[in-house]
């Protein structure tokens, strides 16, 4: 029943034609992409405040159109490598879910906090890429969107099953479905042909401690996506305070200094965007 | 009804009777167009395709196979007949003519187009060049290439080495077409070479960026090992192990301003001197040819 259930989840998963976009930051694009001095670097920095429009350009520059599959993690890369043209026709094709934008805003907000939030975990820790762990931190979520669009009756299940047994929104979806979103990250990131290190960040944040060639990024996501909770940044579907995986710590080499220096650079970071895109 | 169409001195037509007569003539004289009846006396037009184009010379060369519907119904299979295009019989003037100049316009699109990129290839870079420079235009041309490309595709195998030519193209035709409302040009002379035309106001900012966008870009085709470490260890030509640094782009650029050059050829000697220069250093860089006149 689980097995059949999985399968049919994953054809419907993957049959995702169109996925919704917040109307502010399709209109923000729009006006960019319409002016024509706006540069690629402006913007590469709105389209990564979006998680679905990330996720596109990522996956079209990695499809086998482009002739380099799996090898671009970052939205400015992505945009370079598709250019104009390409961007436009993207957004032209990108579609406002009305009834959904409410239901999104705080999945859309939870994600911002969580790139932000791996971004200054990144630097902390020295890695050399930090904009790659953000965007991961970006699409940590990706799969409750998706679910979202292509299986709305589970997706209510879960929701559910998160109000009524006081469970986190991923212990909902394995009791509901047997497995979670990470799960599904996993399916659109193979699919997608996303780089491996996005792939495993996307679908091991919540066990970072088990993940096989990207550690780095399964530590960062997990205290990421930890940190922007305690923050109470955005909402990802429930109320629960995560439990943070000492071996996340130790794979970083981070010690509680670390942890609260991270929190003031985040802290810093998260009231400037509050200011910007709420106020 | 062919020779009445076009005047002869736009499209000239030469007509056999026989297959085996025009064969000679096909490879000595290869024509811009062969249209060639599928029912001939003594050979099929899929036979006189084939023969024509199994040979790459003249692989290029537009076929077009008159047929019947007899033909059609006997069930031909073009992944085996090596046409480009058919008319049917009976003959509609109109029909014939757009068939037989789409297939021409066709054929000039992809004759020239480099397989892999898909960019316009030398013979469209050169003519190019010389038209700028026959009338008298400003432009800058600068010639690219990658400095370590050997070692990366002698270390990762040459379907990784394509992935980079594939994404330099990219970096350059999006940064290049991203000036807006100016003439400009990009091509692929073959391998890791490339070519773009800008006006010379802007060369430096386009060198400037693809650099940026290429050495941001090309340290993820390498595997993490190789790109943490920042070379790779390679084999050189002389079976000595070698370490090479991560790709990098040299371009050198001529400018044509007051009618300085008079030839292709000067273009490109130039730019094949100046490139010397540019790969002096592991990094990517450029260098401007900013000589005004050959002779001060």
């Amino acid at each position: 029943m689980t097995a059949d259930l999985k399968t049919e989840a994953k054809g419907m998963v993957l049959e995702v034609k169109s996925l919704p976009t917040l109307p502010k930051v399709l209109d923000k694009v729009t006006q960019l992409l319409e002016n024509e001095e706006s540069s690629i670097e402006d913007i590469a920095r709105v389209i990564a405040t979006d998680q679905v429009l990330s996720a596109k350009v990522l996956k079209m520059v990695n499809s086998p159109i482009y002739g380099f599959p799996g090898r671009i993690g970052t939205v400015q890369h992505a945009l370079v490598l598709l250019g104009f043209n390409v961007i436009k026709g993207i957004i032209i094709s990108t579609s406002v879910f009305d009834m959904m934008v409410k239901a999104m805003e705080g999945l859309w907000e939870h994600s911002i906090g969580c790139a932000m939030a791996c971004s200054c975990i990144a630097r902390r820790a020295g890695f050399k890429d930090p904009e790659e762990y953000s965007v991961a931190g970006l699409l940590h979520d990706l799969g409750k969107v998706v679910m979202a669009v292509q299986l709305p009756e589970l997706e209510e299940r879960v929701s559910a099953a998160v109000k009524e047994k006081d469970l986190s929104y991923l212990q909902a979806e394995k009791e509901t479905m047997g497995f979670g979103h990470d799960r599904i990250n996993a399916w659109l990131a193979d699919n997608w042909r996303l780089p491996p290190n996005l792939k495993e960040g996307m679908s091991y944040h919540h066990k970072p401690h088990q993940a096989p060639l990207y550690p780095d990024m399964a530590a960062v996501l997990h205290i990421g996506d930890f940190l922007v909770r305690v923050y109470e940044f955005g909402y990802s579907g429930d109320d629960q305070v995560p439990y943070l995986r000492p071996e996340a710590m130790k794979q970083l080499g981070f010690k509680t200094a670390d942890l609260e220096a991270v929190m003031d650079d985040l802290g810093r970071e998260l009231t400037e965007v509050a200011d910007l895109t709420f106020g | 009804m062919l020779r009445a169409s076009w005047p002869a001195d736009v499209l000239e037509w030469t007509v056999f009777e026989r297959a085996r007569t025009a064969i000679e003539t096909l490879f000595n004289e290869p024509p811009d167009l062969l249209v060639v009846d599928h029912n001939l006396p003594d050979m099929s037009g899929a036979q006189v395709a084939s023969l024509v184009k199994s040979e790459n010379v003249y692989r290029q060369l537009p076929v077009m196979l008159c047929l019947t519907p007899d033909d059609l119904s006997g069930g031909l299979d073009f992944g085996q007949v090596e046409c480009d295009d058919f008319l049917m019989a009976p003959y509609d003037q109109d029909t014939v003519n757009a068939r037989i100049c789409l297939t021409l316009a066709r054929a000039s699109r992809s004759l020239d187009a480099n397989p892999l990129t898909k960019l316009p290839g030398n013979t469209s870079i050169i003519q190019r060049i010389q038209d700028a420079i026959d009338r008298s235009e400003n432009f800058a041309l600068a010639y690219l290439d990658l400095d370590y490309f050997k070692a990366f595709n002698d270390k990762y195998g040459f379907s990784r080495g394509d992935e980079v030519l594939m994404m330099t193209a990219r970096v350059i035709v999006n940064i290049i077409r991203g000036f807006s409302g100016v003439k400009t040009f990009v091509g692929h002379v073959g391998g890791d070479d490339f070519v773009f035309i800008v006006p010379p106001e802007l060369a430096e900012d386009a060198c400037r960026r693809i650099i940026k966008s290429f050495d941001d870009i090309v340290p993820h085709f390498y595997d993490a090992d190789d790109r943490k470490q920042g070379f790779i260890r390679s084999t050189d030509r002389q079976g000595w192990v070698r370490d090479f640094p991560l790709m990098a782009v040299s371009i050198a650029v001529v400018l044509n301003q007051g009618g300085r050059l008079n030839h292709y050829g000067e273009a490109s000697a130039i730019a094949m001197s100046l490139k010397k220069k540019a790969k002096e250093t592991p990094t990517s860089n450029y260098v401007l040819d900013r000589r005004e006149h050959p002779a001060s």
